[in-house]
């Protein structure tokens, strides 16, 4: 008799599982869903503020103004623009590249939390006697917190957008939503969320506690948050060639972290070392 | 035929052998129970037998499967029981045991339905399982090894830390298991529980110091000895019985005599005669009875002693 199940039902199974176990758990529910939502208000309410009591003034002698020249030369179709829009446009162009924290951070919360979960409740050694393969569990686990993370970002973008058309700057937006924003998007947000599961799992399989595995791989936050600030001071823009190669150091980078993962993800790793 | 086969199986942790050269062979619906102290690789030889860990040297089947080779195939066919019963604490008993369920090509709604009923767990299923006692969480644990069906089980200390009620409850688990035929390899310390259980006996520590059935371990290790309490035991009985030429040893506790005799069958009807003829009150004559702790101290201390 054939008692074993396919792989996709096995992948599919684990991540139900998984999405019971983290959004029963308030913290963790909580921590998923209202997250996006939380740093998209942020962005809005300091582009808010920025443009109505700065406004170009910020521009003028700061940090930020290599940031703007820079941008001008990769977009000149914004030097059409009034000088507070032209900042608006600039402002609201790092939006993207901000956003890649949500994955990353739901990312890094799932992880953490399913996978100390099973250490915590020593269900992995159960659950490795069943027909389950590690790398169906590692993957059933990564597409549970990539999911969310890709449909939350997604939602918390179109929301940004609506919400900036709400304010008055609808016609901002076509200047806004360009192909940075799209490869961002629909580029980026996998790969780093990807990027930041697997260091959730490398960062769990040594933590005891949710809380110090999320320690060791918020690592990933910083990076993010460098190509932010470095376009604000217009060290670069991530346009053409240099997106392209960090889109595809990117993908290397998920390769490396990806083996580094299955590697400590083996069974006798998890029942031996992990404690 | 075997349905657990070991050969020279070993494992080692950098420097420290857990298991050493392990040859045995388990019959299809034997209960085997496995005994040894704690840190004697109890947990190493499950965990190898069910594919969790790989040998370091050496091989095994199990259900016909290498369990370094084909741990895929293996894992359909056994069901393991874990010291600790490991459960999503958050979610209810119905769906741990759909999860771990949903992993075989079964039924799982209609198995998860029939164990937890099996097990007296129905009423709860919709019960988180952190508010479970530790009872009830292992004989969930129990119903989640059985879910599929397996040919073999393997139970690592099913009863530890269990009240004397619900470990009764487990023990006849195990007790239904064997009349329906399952395989199972039981790690426990409780004797009492695989002098019940248990076809053979394993007493293991890091080696395999013996395995038969329990009457074979007891007949290798113990002479047979008859007990005879009397009333009151005075010098003229003991020194009649010590005279006997078929007397090979004499013990006094109280007013009891523990002898060894020489065909012991033949010979304990005239030792009674003896004694009576002697005036002796006799109160009971028994067989000493060696109970299975007797043996696996026995065995363990001699191990040690090496």
């Amino acid at each position: 008799m054939n008692r074993r199940n396919s792989a996709q039902k096995r992948i599919t199974n684990v991540m139900k599982k998984e999405w019971k176990v983290v959004f029963s758990d308030l913290n963790s529910g909580m921590f998923v869903t209202v997250l996006p939502f939380i740093i998209m208000v942020q962005a809005l309410v300091v582009l808010y503020l920025v443009s109505r009591y700065a406004g170009p003034a910020a521009l003028q002698n700061t940090i930020l103004r290599a940031g703007m020249e820079k941008w001008l030369q990769v977009f000149p179709e914004i030097s059409q623009l009034s000088v507070a829009e032209q900042f608006q446009v600039f402002f609201m162009g790092q939006i993207p590249y901000y956003f890649l924290l949500i994955p990353t951070m739901i990312a890094v919360s799932f992880a953490t939390f399913s996978i100390v979960e099973e250490k915590q409740t020593r269900t992995l050694e159960p659950l490795l006697a069943t027909p389950v393969r590690t790398w169906e569990l590692l993957l059933g686990k990564s597409l549970a917190g990539l999911f969310p993370s890709l449909i939350l970002t997604w939602i918390v973008a179109g929301c940004f957008l609506g919400m900036i058309a709400a304010i008055g700057w609808g016609n901002l937006i076509q200047y806004v939503v360009n192909r940075l924003w799209v490869v961002s998007l629909v580029l980026l947000v996998p790969l780093i969320s990807f990027l930041s599961f697997m260091l959730g799992v490398i960062g769990s399989s040594r933590a005891r506690d949710p809380k110090g595995a999320q320690n060791l791989a918020i690592i990933i936050v910083l990076p993010v948050l460098a190509i932010v600030i470095m376009q604000l001071v217009g060290v670069t823009v991530l346009v053409g060639r240099t997106l392209l190669f960090v889109c595809m150091g990117m993908v290397v980078l998920d390769i490396v972290f990806l083996k580094a993962a299955v590697g400590l993800f083996q069974r006798e790793s998890i029942v031996i070392t992990w404690r | 035929m075997a349905i657990i086969e070991t050969e020279d199986l070993t494992r080692t942790f950098d420097t420290r052998q857990a298991v050493q050269n392990l040859t045995m062979h388990v019959e299809k619906g034997e209960v085997l129970g496995f005994l040894g102290p704690n840190g004697a690789g109890k947990t190493t030889t499950v965990r190898m037998l069910s594919g969790i860990i790989s040998p370091t040297a050496g091989h095994a089947t199990v259900a016909g499967f290498d369990v370094s080779e084909n741990v895929d195939e293996l894992h359909e066919h056994i069901g393991l029981l874990t010291e600790t019963p490991g459960f999503y604490e958050r979610l209810s008993a119905w769906e741990n045991l759909l999860y771990f369920g949903r992993f075989y090509a079964i039924d799982a709604e209609s198995q998860a339905a029939i164990y937890l009923k099996r097990f007296g767990l129905w009423e709860r299923r919709n019960d988180k399982v952190g508010t479970f006692s530790k009872g009830m969480s292992q004989r969930l644990a129990l119903a989640r090894a059985l879910l599929h069906e397996p040919d073999i089980l393997f139970l690592d200390e099913p009863t530890a830390g269990l009240d004397p009620k619900s470990a009764r409850e487990v023990r006849d688990l195990i007790m239904d298991l064997k009349k329906m035929g399952r395989t199972v390899f039981l790690c426990t310390h409780n004797l009492e529980e695989a002098e019940l259980l248990c076809d053979r006996i394993a007493v293991f520590q890091t080696r395999l110091i013996a395995m038969d059935t329990p009457e074979n371990l007891r007949s290798s290790l113990f002479r047979r000895e008859v007990v005879v309490e009397l009333e009151s035991l005075d010098d003229a009985i003991l020194t009649t019985v010590q005279n006997l030429d078929f007397v090979e040893t004499v013990k006094r506790d109280k007013t009891s005599l523990i002898l060894e005799l020489q065909d012991f069958d033949r010979n304990r009807p005239a030792l009674v005669r003896a004694i009576v003829e002697k005036n002796g009150n006799i109160t009971s004559v028994f067989e000493k009875k060696h109970t299975l702790e007797d043996v696996y101290l026995t065995l363990t201390r001699e191990e040690e002693e090496l």
